[in-house]
């Protein structure tokens, strides 16, 4: 058992000071640009890999009547045994439906090997929650977020919305099953 | 005259980012194709100075169309530059037995990436 949790930190969005980057540029324009809704989710996929560094990332989908959390998509993920909810846990649930950006910091477990960076984005709309981007396991080259993730983590929080499930931001979950890739991964929300 | 870089990407972001360091950042001019048979067509037409080429993609994948450029008179020389994801030590060998002169991982860096056209193109 890990004790990643203590590295957790809810992260407030505040002093955006890299309008010259160019990530942010590319992301921004990226999402624009998304013609209909799965073409923004290959967006987000695309963004997420290639400026996040991770190929294990989930959308899970806000109720707005419940406020349950459903899986929209994934990618990297088998869904059918790591459990994102339990992974974002009930701490980062409340923060991220406050609009908070809920991040697992690189941390050493009991054991001394590092626990697994991951971070959970609220993509927001109109001041509410409509959903939640997990980014897991990161690629072995990338080691945790910095500042400019988290500039990066606001522009999808702010920006993501309105190309993901358009104006109303009440479109139905995709069930296709070519929007879900499958692949195994490990801890800490592993189905028992 | 403005060195010419072909940037190639089946992903639209990475295009996008890749042009916008290569616009903001140099004064490289910049050629893109969406996959690695449309790059060894584009090369053999625009005679690029350089080649910077995702691995994995569609139709052709990075190490294909490497290996192809350098059986091919024209397109031999350019140096290519692959940008990919995996970071192993076996996918690099590969890598450079496909006939690439460097390797760069995501997500990519742009200063390190313009520091290392430059070591190729100079400034």
């Amino acid at each position: 058992m890990n004790d990643n949790k203590s590295a957790a930190s809810g992260t407030k969005f505040s002093g955006a000071d890299a309008t010259t980057d160019l990530r942010l540029v590319a992301a921004r324009k990226r999402l624009a640009e998304s013609r209909g809704q799965e073409d923004a989710i290959e967006g987000l996929r695309e963004i997420v890999a290639n400026f996040l560094g991770s190929e294990e990332i989930g959308l899970l989908r806000v109720d707005q009547t419940t406020a349950a959390l459903q899986v929209f998509w994934s990618f990297g993920i088998d869904t059918e045994k790591y459990d994102l909810l339990l992974a974002l846990g009930d701490a980062g649930r409340e923060r991220v439906m406050g609009g908070e950006c809920h991040v697992e910091l690189a941390a050493r477990d009991r054991s001394g090997a590092m626990a697994k960076v991951q971070a959970f984005v609220p993509i927001r709309m109109a001041n509410q929650t409509v959903a939640i981007l997990a980014i897991l396991r990161l690629l072995p080259q990338k080691h945790s977020f910095d500042g400019s993730d988290m500039e990066l983590f606001k522009l999808l929080s702010n920006e993501a919305a309105m190309p993901l499930f358009g104006a109303n931001g009440h479109s139905k979950p995709a069930t296709d099953e070519h929007l879900t890739d499958e692949r195994l991964t490990d801890e800490p929300g592993m189905r028992a | 005259m403005a060195k010419k870089i072909l940037v190639v990407d089946d992903s639209k972001t990475a295009l996008m980012m890749e042009r916008e360091i290569l616009e903001k950042r140099t004064n490289y001019q910049c050629v893109t194709a969406a996959d690695g048979q449309e790059a060894v067509e584009k090369a053999q037409q625009e005679h690029p100075d350089l080649v910077l080429m995702d691995v994995v993609m569609p139709r052709m994948n990075g190490f294909e169309a490497c290996k192809m450029m350098r059986q091919q008179a024209s397109t031999r020389e350019i140096p290519i530059v692959l940008v990919t994801t995996r970071s192993e030590e076996s996918y690099m060998e590969a890598g450079f037995q496909s006939g690439c002169n460097d390797y760069i991982t995501k997500p990519v860096d742009g200063a390190e990436l313009v520091a290392l056209l430059q070591s190729y193109l100079g400034e």
